[in-house]
């Protein structure tokens, strides 16, 4: 596995409820956190934890726009200057035919253009291994980590203590 | 405030939009043009069936939401049970239609002249339902979603006054009446619209219709929801309703148009592609005489909400939903002019004797085999003016919505909105024993 070189200090919370309130007592304290694990998306974390809206579904539009271009304009030019055959006694540019097949690739473009920027983004892919700090983070415990080069340990450790978390570890990642 | 009231101002103001509707309503009965007071019928018809339509959706939805363990809505639910209260009003408005019907008052519908179906092929054909007595089905049929709504009112209010509910047992009772309304609505929705709508095109069919005129009016319902709400949250009820259910409520208006879409197109596709005269007569009659609603109605219930609700914050704003709706509702409202009008002036041409159309009539009359060739040789653009004698000059009511058009769409519309704020103010707005109260107070998207 590739070594991200980092020392982390985690803990783990037993209630969702448990881990809202040390999230915001923490960004109240001014602690870096480096990161937040749960089993599932927690209604009401992203505020807290004060993450941007995503812009992934700019890019998805962007994709999206391609593919609709890339499918009317792409059968226009293929049924009335490239290779026009007459379907059905209909005129060669028939935009009713158009647009099922303009609309499914849309969806295609969209899909996989935002599946891809999606895993470059987060430098996942083929071969990428990410870091488990524990394995009931997938299970049902909500897990906080500090890195140690931004939270000191001694602090890390009374904040787990105050906030009733029910393990605290540290790990190299 | 637990309970609304209304204001004395908003009651002037509603019934004075009856009022102007009542005026354009008898206008359109004078100073009609065409025969058989078709203008005034059309009307009548076009306002019954949508706002009719709308409160039907309304206490479909209420019913899906119940019987899918749904806890958002509930919050609100008092909205959607006083609008489906509106069906009880729209029973009375299409029994009138119905009576109309009987005693041959109007000639909305081509296949209720005996003369006409006893020398045209197809309307004898599809007689069978297209008659008087299944036409008296459908309208009892609204007598049955009316009862199906008092009854989900009753238990609700009973749940209200039971003083809190440890268990499930009222909500279950509650749902063995919302479940088995759902397979009614399904089927009766789609007789009643065949009936109502579908058959003023009387030599036209399509399987699609019932769902397309179904899916116009969910859009029409979903956005008069979101305007209600609106209005009621600005003036101070409904504290806990938030940002959240809007949202909610917008998604429903942005996927619900796309659907309808989808099935707008769906049904144009298919009867364009086979290219089958006795289909296409349909659209061709509104993409050649009414080009500019044909096309409209496509873009401001397509396009509108498709781009501007698309993006997660327009979703949440006021401004937004506000623009959306108004402008969907007023489409989707085109949507079924664009349904009843076209048809039913073409049906006029024909009974009526009205310019050379008339002429048409009687020739169609003489060989309903050759009226399907007519619409053939339609279809293929040869024969447009041949089918449809005096389609191609503006009919005033008909080509497009006038003056007192809209103002019988004000006049309806207020009275559906007096009727809703009635049964609205008479229980209190948050049902407060309903076991999903709490999932709705805290909902988070």
């Amino acid at each position: 596995m590739r070594e991200l070189g980092k020392e982390i200090i985690f803990g783990l919370y037993d209630d969702e409820q448990d881990l809202l309130s040390a999230v915001s007592s923490a960004t109240h304290d001014h602690m870096d956190i480096y990161d937040v694990y749960s089993p599932f998306p927690v209604h009401g974390l992203d505020p807290i934890l004060g993450l941007e809206e995503s812009r992934l579904h700019i890019a998805g539009f962007i994709y999206g726009a391609l593919g609709t271009l890339t499918a009317f304009l792409g059968m226009t030019w293929i049924f009335t200057k490239d290779w026009p055959i007459i379907f059905g006694g209909k005129p060669y540019w028939s935009v009713p035919a158009f647009i099922p097949i303009t609309f499914e690739l849309t969806v295609l473009f969209a899909a996989v253009g935002m599946t891809v920027t999606f895993y470059i983004i987060n430098g996942q892919g083929p071969g990428v291994q990410n870091p488990i700090l524990h394995d009931r983070i997938s299970d049902d415990k909500f897990c906080i980590a500090f890195d140690t080069h931004s939270v000191e340990e001694g602090s890390a450790k009374s904040f787990f203590e105050k906030t009733g978390a029910t393990l605290v570890e540290k790990k190299n990642i | 405030m637990t309970n609304y009231s209304i204001p004395s101002k908003q009651r002037t103001l509603l019934l004075g939009g009856m009022v102007i509707g009542a005026i354009c309503l008898a206008l359109t009965w004078f100073m009609d043009g065409t025969d058989h007071h078709m203008r005034f019928w059309t009307n009548f018809l076009h306002n019954s069936v949508f706002f009719t339509g709308i409160a039907l959706m309304a206490i479909f939805f209420y019913a899906v939401c119940n019987t899918a363990w749904a806890g958002w809505h509930v919050q609100f639910k008092r909205v959607w049970e006083a609008m489906g209260l509106f069906l009880g009003v729209g029973f009375i408005l299409m029994a009138i239609v119905a009576v109309g019907l009987v005693f041959g008052w109007h000639h909305l519908y081509h296949w209720a002249d005996p003369a006409s179906v006893e020398t045209d092929k197809i309307l004898e054909h599809k007689s069978t339902f297209l008659n008087k007595g299944w036409y008296l089905v459908s309208i009892a049929f609204i007598g049955v979603w009316y009862f199906f709504t008092r009854k989900m009112r009753g238990l609700s209010l009973t749940e209200d006054a039971m003083g809190g509910v440890k268990d499930f047992s009222h909500h279950m009772k509650t749902r063995k009446w919302t479940a088995s309304f759902l397979p009614i609505v399904g089927f009766s929705s789609a007789l009643v619209i065949w009936q109502w709508v579908m058959s003023i095109d009387a030599h036209w069919y399509s399987t699609l219709f019932a769902w397309y005129a179904g899916a116009s009016l969910f859009v029409s319902m979903i956005a008069m929801t979101i305007l209600i709400l609106i209005w009621l949250k600005s003036n101070g009820y409904y504290p806990n309703l938030s940002l959240e259910h809007f949202h909610d409520l917008g998604k429903f208006m942005f996927a619900f148009s796309i659907f309808w879409t989808y099935l707008w197109f769906s049904q144009y596709m298919l009867i364009w592609y086979s290219n089958n005269g006795e289909e296409t007569v349909y659209f061709n009659t509104r993409q050649d005489e009414y080009p500019v609603l044909f096309y409209a109605n496509l873009a401001i219930n397509f396009l509108v909400p498709f781009f501007i609700l698309m993006r997660n914050d327009t979703k949440r704003k006021f401004g937004s939903l506000i623009t959306v709706g108004l402008i969907v509702i007023f489409g989707h409202w085109m949507d079924f002019f664009l349904m009843i009008k076209p048809g039913a002036l073409h049906t006029a041409h024909e009974l009526g004797g009205h310019s050379h159309g008339g002429d048409h009539g009687h020739e169609a009359a003489g060989h309903g085999a050759a009226e399907v060739g007519h619409h053939a040789e339609a279809a293929t653009g040869h024969g447009a003016d041949l089918a449809h004698g005096a389609a191609s000059t503006f009919e005033a009511g008909f080509s497009m919505p006038g003056f007192l058009e809209i103002g019988t769409m004000i006049g309806f519309l207020c009275l559906f909105l007096y009727v809703f704020y009635t049964h609205l103010s008479k229980a209190s707005l948050i049902a407060k024993n309903d076991p999903y109260l709490s999932e709705s107070l805290h909902h988070h998207v």
